[in-house]
């Protein structure tokens, strides 16, 4: 039985006891009652309704005053809480948009120098506009050099993540150097990660050109399109595939969002771990339980603390370092 | 004492101590449920489990042993889903979910009660309202009512099951609804967030 039904059901033999029930009623209604506790906790809660409803006695003198005015006091009020509520949430949100993702590339109009290293501190993102006027986002805990030539274009990654949109210019051909890779752009918007040696690139957009710089042996380059991403270890080059979504989610850090479909909880840690000084540490098996969801990346505590409730993780301090396991 | 007093004494109990959290309840699962076509049943099954657990024994603090057995509740459906997804709850409020926030709905005061009493009555339809108003105020008994008004008592006995749930319902969760449609609106903008 729905909880509708039950509640229907509860509220007609309330009824039926407030007329005054037959011996046989009310056995009937003693069944119902014994059914279940679904059922007679139905009726119990209408039934508390019902009797707090016995003070509206103490209305009767200037009952017919009040019913005149009767209406609407409490939901205007809620009307206009409402209104406030909404209207907050929106500004809010209106500032954070135009903050976080307007403002920022109208600002930075204005070319950058033609030589310049940039810096993100964890929990930073900064969006640069280059001097050939190809953009580029940075995320948290980067830094690149960047030189923009009237013969060529790079930008070195020493570590971290950045996404380029790049202006195509097939005389100046633009290039990503981050370890022993180098990543030439053909017409295109991608992003590239360097943690150590690791390198992974993410095409959302044209194509890019993925060269082994430091190889004894002359190797053949790997062209990744759209849809694509190319992670580098060493001598080791893999080309996969991905959707749509998938890509989307990579790049979610654009706006401020890490975005987990079906990643470990280990997966799941290692990435606040890069926006955050507050480490999440996953312990045993608890680092292979699987995660979907949406968060903002410097909500640490809220996550760790969805885990506790959520998934009945033990979640405890070390130092500054947030310890989940089984 | 007989199986029926130990009955009737945990019904009590139930009505006095458990049903007045029912809005901070409903908040509580409003919070960090996503669904919310299923809050009701997530409250009554809530409710269920907290009153076996009375027959057995009553706990001295009933808005944490209510609370965690909604979380529990919340837990187990979860874990039963092949796929968990974070989705399904709203993933900023559990942090800020604290049994000993103060509890401002646990006891109304008289008067307010009163009041928040009189707003669901004037809400209610208007022939509902003036049968409840008959019954609960004038303290006449339903076929009296049926009476007065020159109709059957049929018709008054079920307007009073439509007016008690609807009191019920004014009672136990009209500021709920407005946490639920904020949460909503901020899911609404984080997905917009993630292109």
């Amino acid at each position: 039985m729905s909880v509708e039904q039950q509640e229907q059901a509860a509220a007609e033999w309330l009824a039926r006891e407030d007329r005054g029930l037959t011996a046989q009623e009310h056995a009937a209604m003693q069944a119902w009652l014994d059914e279940s506790s679904l059922n007679r906790v139905a009726y119990l809660r209408l039934k508390g309704a019902w009797i707090r409803a016995d003070r509206l006695a103490a209305l009767r003198a200037p009952r017919r005053a009040a019913l005149a005015r009767a209406g609407v006091g409490l939901p205007h009020w809620g009307l206009l809480a409402a209104a406030a509520l909404l209207l907050a949430l929106v500004a809010g949100g209106a500032f954070h948009f135009l903050n976080g993702h307007f403002l920022n590339w109208d600002f930075l109009n204005r070319p950058q120098p033609l030589a310049q290293t940039y810096v993100t501190p964890v929990g930073a993102n900064q969006q640069v506009r280059l001097a050939d006027g190809s953009r580029m986002e940075l995320n948290t805990d980067t830094r690149v050099h960047a030189e923009v030539t009237s013969t060529s274009r790079t930008v070195t990654l020493d570590s971290g993540e950045a996404y380029f949109d790049v202006v195509h210019d097939a005389a100046r051909p633009f290039m990503v150097y981050a370890g022993n890779r180098r990543i030439t752009d053909l017409g295109t918007r991608f992003s590239v990660y360097r943690k150590g040696e690791d390198v992974r690139v993410t095409v959302q957009e044209g194509r890019v050109r993925v060269d082994l710089l430091d190889s004894p042996t002359p190797t053949a380059p790997v062209v990744a399109e759209a849809g694509h991403a190319v992670i580098a270890r060493g001598a080791e080059t893999l080309l996969i595939s991905k959707s749509p979504h998938d890509i989307a989610n990579e790049l979610s850090w654009r706006s401020g969002m890490l975005v987990f479909n079906q990643q470990t909880l280990a997966e799941a840690a290692e990435q606040f771990n890069r926006y955050n000084r507050q480490r999440i540490v996953v312990e045993g098996s608890a680092r292979k339980i699987r995660i979907g969801g949406s968060f903002k990346e410097d909500n640490v505590a809220g996550f760790a603390a969805l885990l506790h409730q959520g998934f009945g993780l033990t979640v405890s301090r070390r130092g500054d370092d947030i310890i989940v396991s089984r | 004492m007989d199986e029926r007093d130990a009955g009737r004494q945990v019904d009590d109990w139930f009505m006095r101590d458990v049903l007045p959290l029912e809005a901070a309840l409903t908040r509580f699962l409003q919070r960090n449920w996503r669904q919310p076509a299923e809050i009701a049943d997530l409250r009554q099954e809530t409710y269920a489990r907290a009153y076996e657990a009375g027959l057995r024994e009553r706990p001295k603090q009933v808005k944490p042993f209510l609370f965690q057995i909604a979380r529990n509740l919340m837990i187990d459906r979860l874990r039963r889903q092949s796929v968990v997804s974070l989705e399904t709850m709203a993933d900023f409020e559990w942090a800020n979910v604290s049994d000993d926030a103060p509890s401002l709905e646990s006891r109304v005061a008289a008067r307010q009660q009163l009041r928040q009493l009189q707003h669901a009555l004037d809400d209610l339809p208007p022939r509902c309202r003036q049968i409840i108003v008959m019954r609960k105020i004038e303290g006449l008994s339903q076929k009296e009512v049926a009476q007065r008004m020159g109709i059957a008592v049929d018709t008054v006995e079920n307007q009073v099951a439509k007016g008690v749930r609807l009191l019920a319902q004014a009672l136990g969760g009209r500021r709920g609804a407005l946490a639920s449609q904020a949460r909503r609106y901020n899911f609404f903008r984080k997905s917009r967030d993630v292109r």
